[in-house]
């Protein structure tokens, strides 16, 4: 990691689980680590469940990042935007939902609000990343739907981790999120 | 109310913005009506608007927080603990009805449905704000770039005249529109910013 170690970004993600939202900025270097790192903060205490929003990783790709970096799947459920049907390898498992498409965001909405619903307890969304959900779509309507997303999120009292790439997104979408946000961390 | 800038004035193109305005209470002794856009640091800008907030309930002044950004049951939660008090605003809950989501009921919340058109934003303002009967009072919009992201610029720019007219008629009313810094620049809040009264930084 750049700038923040472990322990420090613990720090700052301590609220997540009670429904902080976060938007989580780092460089293009060091994205994968920064995730990661949330993901085994997020996962260590097992507090809470966690939906992971991925438009940057297919979920096969994912469970073998998980499982090489020690991450547990057991309270997670992963929304895949970009595979359309379940790869062989990852067909047994029931907390995979396939949405294959990152910019069918009325679907992605839907899916999020309604696995918000289904889980019990505490829960957070992770959405890994802001960038890659703009390259697919167009800035108003992004900001628009993740306005949506993060109003549902707070009526239910769900925690978020918005994952971006610092200076690469779009700077008008950037602040209208950011000020949605609870907190901007600098990874 | 204090004077406007004019259109030919040379500063509109990067209108008057006071930086460095430390507190509520320093804004308040130079506005007690009018319209004033409020620029907040984009990272800061809950903590920042929560400071303005408590400080217009410090000076004595009630009022109607028109939120865009959140819903009331997060604002019911998160104001006691940066110690405003529910009793002195009427909050109208937006973005509950941007999401199209049930509304909780509560007695401080005003509720819009889903799908509402600005007229009927409009109304629910200005029947809300009858109902607060002190002197000081404020309507406080979080924020100006937020309701872009539903409704046309053209209705968004009509909601602004509507709520200018209701400063004039009624005594004793400040307006504050919220901005994050970042996006000040967009050529809508720089219209808007010419017929304010003032321009601040947070």
């Amino acid at each position: 990691m750049t700038s923040m170690n472990e322990e420090s970004l613990t720090e700052e993600l301590s609220g997540v689980p009670e429904g902080q939202i976060i938007l989580l900025e780092t460089n293009a270097e060091h994205s994968l680590d920064v995730s990661l790192s949330a993901m085994r903060i997020i996962t260590r205490n097992k507090k809470a469940t966690a939906i992971i929003l991925s438009a940057s990783r297919p979920c096969t790709n994912l469970l073998m990042l998980y499982q090489k970096n020690n991450i547990p799947i057991d309270h997670l459920l992963i929304l895949d935007c970009i595979c359309k049907t379940p790869p062989v390898s990852a067909k047994a498992l029931t907390n995979i939902i396939h949405l294959g498409d990152v910019s069918a965001l009325t679907s992605i909405s839907l899916a999020v609000t309604e696995s918000l619903k289904k889980i019990t307890g505490s829960r957070l969304v992770v959405i890994d990343s802001i960038n890659t959900m703009l390259i697919h779509n167009q800035p108003s309507i992004f900001g628009k739907f993740i306005h949506g997303l993060l109003t549902r999120m707070r009526l239910v009292g769900a925690g978020g981790i918005l994952l971006s790439l610092e200076a690469e997104t779009d700077k008008m979408i950037r602040a209208e999120i950011a000020q949605l946000c609870d907190k901007v961390i600098k990874a | 109310m204090t004077k406007k800038p004019s259109a030919g004035n040379k500063k509109i193109k990067n209108y008057p913005t006071k930086a460095g305005v430390k507190s509520t209470s320093s804004l308040l002794k130079k506005h007690q009506s009018g319209v004033i856009i409020l620029e907040l640091p984009t990272e800061l800008y809950f903590e920042s608007n929560m400071k303005t907030l408590h400080g217009l309930l410090q000076n004595g002044y009630e009022g109607l927080y028109i939120s865009f950004q959140r819903p009331f049951g997060n604002l019911a939660q998160l104001l006691p603990q940066k110690g405003i008090s529910l009793k002195k605003l009427l909050i109208l809950d937006v973005a509950t009805a941007f999401a199209a989501e049930e509304h909780q009921k509560h007695a401080r919340c005003v509720h819009l449905p889903p799908n509402f058109a600005i007229d009927d934003l409009s109304r629910a303002i200005y029947t809300s704000l009858e109902q607060i009967k002190i002197k000081k009072r404020f309507i406080l919009i979080d924020s100006l770039t937020t309701i872009t992201l539903y409704k046309p610029l053209s209705e968004v720019m009509r909601f602004f005249e509507f709520l200018q007219e209701t400063v004039e008629k009624q005594q004793g009313v400040l307006l504050i529109l919220n901005v994050a810094s970042e996006l000040t620049q967009k050529k809508f809040i720089k219209d808007i910013a010419i017929a304010a009264d003032e321009v601040i930084a947070v």
